[in-house]
């Protein structure tokens, strides 16, 4: 217990937050593996609160007001409780592990309420909002672990009983996490504090990205407007973005990418994956390649560029996922095109890029047709020493034959038409169709915008 | 369309194999698998993000020049032909 509260005394004095917050970590550090334990046993049910007020007032800083000491008080009350939880939880057996898990996701859901109560009606100063992080984080995890843990034989055997939406439960204690951290959520944004530097509207970031992965996890991505919304109307209120730490600006721009992403707002996604991955941290690797899942698709629909050999070497997974695409994309190949999808669909589904991939088609589908188009060399100069002009007038069949290629079936002419209307359309290609001869008339300024031909 | 029964069976497969290893490790990962994981540090420094190294290019075109047009325009007319001779038929 003494550990616990000399380390409060320490961060609480020098005014730093990280170290106070550590006091709440429901993992001891690695000096002191047993600090669970021993705080736990330090003390018994009954006597609690008594020895925590005195281990605090011994501690604590001369000038903290008596409101906020009764306020910590009550916190390290119910960390105390937690701590108890949790320990049993570990040593849960699995039978009983849904039940043991239940009860530290209770157990912390009031800490974190505790230190809500805190903040709205103790006075908790705003630098110690890292103890509210370490709150809303393992509040989230534990919830997973309650939802996760398999429930005992007997209560599998009731739920057999009335299985009409076996999913209803699932994410029980996740969706109750959602609730408490859009409460912490509010607590941040709704601060009156004049004074930017004492405000709690340092801890939203923190908080929205705790919100932002929740909802991803429960596949409640639309309720992230509510929470965009809400920042943007308070933004000219609020200290600016690249004033929060590296890690909560990067994250933050993460999930907004993603979420542009889906909305297919392709500009918005690259513009902020783009600053998601420069600002990232060079060795965090797995986020990295997460940034690149979809930063990638979006370079291919907004510039049509593709990774190269060089970005995608330390990221094999990335690899596998991309490069028989890219090859197949660069070759105009497009039955090659075709069984890749198909191949990768399963994974693509599931990193919800599948739509977005299929699109490059059109990419593979240009760089075919401008195959053709060199493939039919240039005009007979008029007159010698004329500068080579390259043969605009091409044939629908050549195109047709070129995109049957390596399938079976050969297309109509009518078909081939349609496809190249939409490339035309799509200004992937410039020119237009001479339906009476079954030609195509490519622009000579640039048949194919963007590729040098 | 041929490709359809396939997907589905792989997806099947894979719903099993899914099933199997939650048995095995029952939520020992405490993260899942993609999910943005959380920083081991709050803050950093420019210095510590990816320098960008201006000799290697990370984004390339999307076309490929350096495949031998003269093989595929030999393709083309291979193809051709057999799209007229089909057609005759």
């Amino acid at each position: 217990m003494e550990s616990v509260f000399q380390c409060f005394q320490r961060g609480y004095g020098n005014g730093d937050g990280y170290a106070l917050s550590d006091t709440l970590s429901p993992i001891p550090p690695e000096s002191q593996p047993d600090r669970l334990n021993n705080f736990f046993r330090s003390t018994n049910f009954a006597n609690v609160k008594r020895d925590f007020k005195q281990a605090l007032l011994r501690n604590s800083e001369v000038g903290m007001s008596e409101e906020e000491y009764n306020g910590w008080v009550e916190v390290y009350v119910a960390y105390w409780k937690a701590v108890g939880e949790l320990l049993a939880a570990d040593a849960a057996p699995k039978s009983n592990s849904k039940a043991a898990w239940t009860k530290t996701y209770d157990a912390w859901k009031e800490l974190t309420s505790v230190l809500h109560r805190g903040y709205s009606n103790h006075g908790f100063p705003s630098w110690t909002l890292p103890c509210l992080y370490v709150a809303g984080k393992f509040l989230r995890i534990f919830a997973i672990k309650a939802d996760e843990a398999t429930p005992t034989s007997m209560s599998a055997v009731t739920s057999f009983g009335d299985d009409l939406n076996p999913d209803a439960e699932k994410n029980e204690k996740l969706e109750d996490a959602a609730r408490q951290l859009n409460r912490i959520f509010n607590l941040c944004l709704s601060d009156r504090e004049p004074n930017l530097a004492l405000s709690r509207k340092w801890g939203i970031y923190y908080t929205t990205n705790l919100l932002l992965k929740t909802y991803f996890k429960l596949n409640q991505i639309g309720l992230s407007k509510n929470i965009l919304n809400a920042i943007r109307a308070y933004k000219g209120d609020m200290p600016l973005l690249d004033k929060f730490p590296a890690s909560q600006q990067v994250t933050y721009k993460y999930y907004i990418g993603v979420i542009c992403f889906l909305e297919e707002n392709y500009v918005e996604a690259e513009n902020n994956l783009t600053e998601a991955w420069n600002k990232c941290h060079k060795d965090a690797i797995r986020n990295k390649e997460l940034i690149l899942t979809y930063l990638i698709p979006c370079h291919l629909l907004t510039t049509h560029t593709l990774p190269t050999l060089a970005l995608l070497s330390p990221y094999p997974r990335l690899q596998k996922l991309f490069l028989p695409l890219s090859r197949c994309i660069k070759k105009g190949d497009l039955s090659g095109f075709d069984t890749a999808l198909v191949a990768g669909e399963d994974e693509f589904v599931k990193r919800r890029i599948y739509l977005t991939l299929e699109r490059g088609r059109d990419i593979a589908l240009r760089n075919l047709l401008r195959k053709v188009f060199i493939a039919g060399g240039f005009e007979e100069p008029k007159e010698p020493g004329a500068a080579s002009v390259r043969k605009t007038r091409i044939p629908v069949a050549e195109f047709g034959a070129a995109i049957s290629i390596g399938s079976k079936e050969t297309m109509d002419n009518d078909e081939v038409e349609c496809l190249l209307a939409n490339m035309i359309y799509k200004n992937l290609m410039k020119g237009y169709i001479a339906r009476d001869r079954a030609t195509v008339v490519l622009s000579k300024g640039g048949a194919f915008p963007g590729t040098g031909v | 369309m041929s490709s359809a029964p396939t997907t589905s069976a792989s997806k099947a497969e894979k719903g099993t194999a899914e099933g199997t290893q939650k048995e095995v490790k029952p939520a020992a990962a405490l993260e899942e698998d993609d999910e943005f994981e959380d920083f081991p540090v709050e803050n950093w420094t420019k210095e510590e993000t990816e320098v960008p190294d201006t000799s290697t290019h990370l984004w390339e075109e999307s076309w490929d020049d350096d495949d031998t047009s003269e093989d595929f325009s030999a393709q083309l007319k291979e193809e051709l032909k057999k799209v007229e001779a089909s057609k005759k038929r």
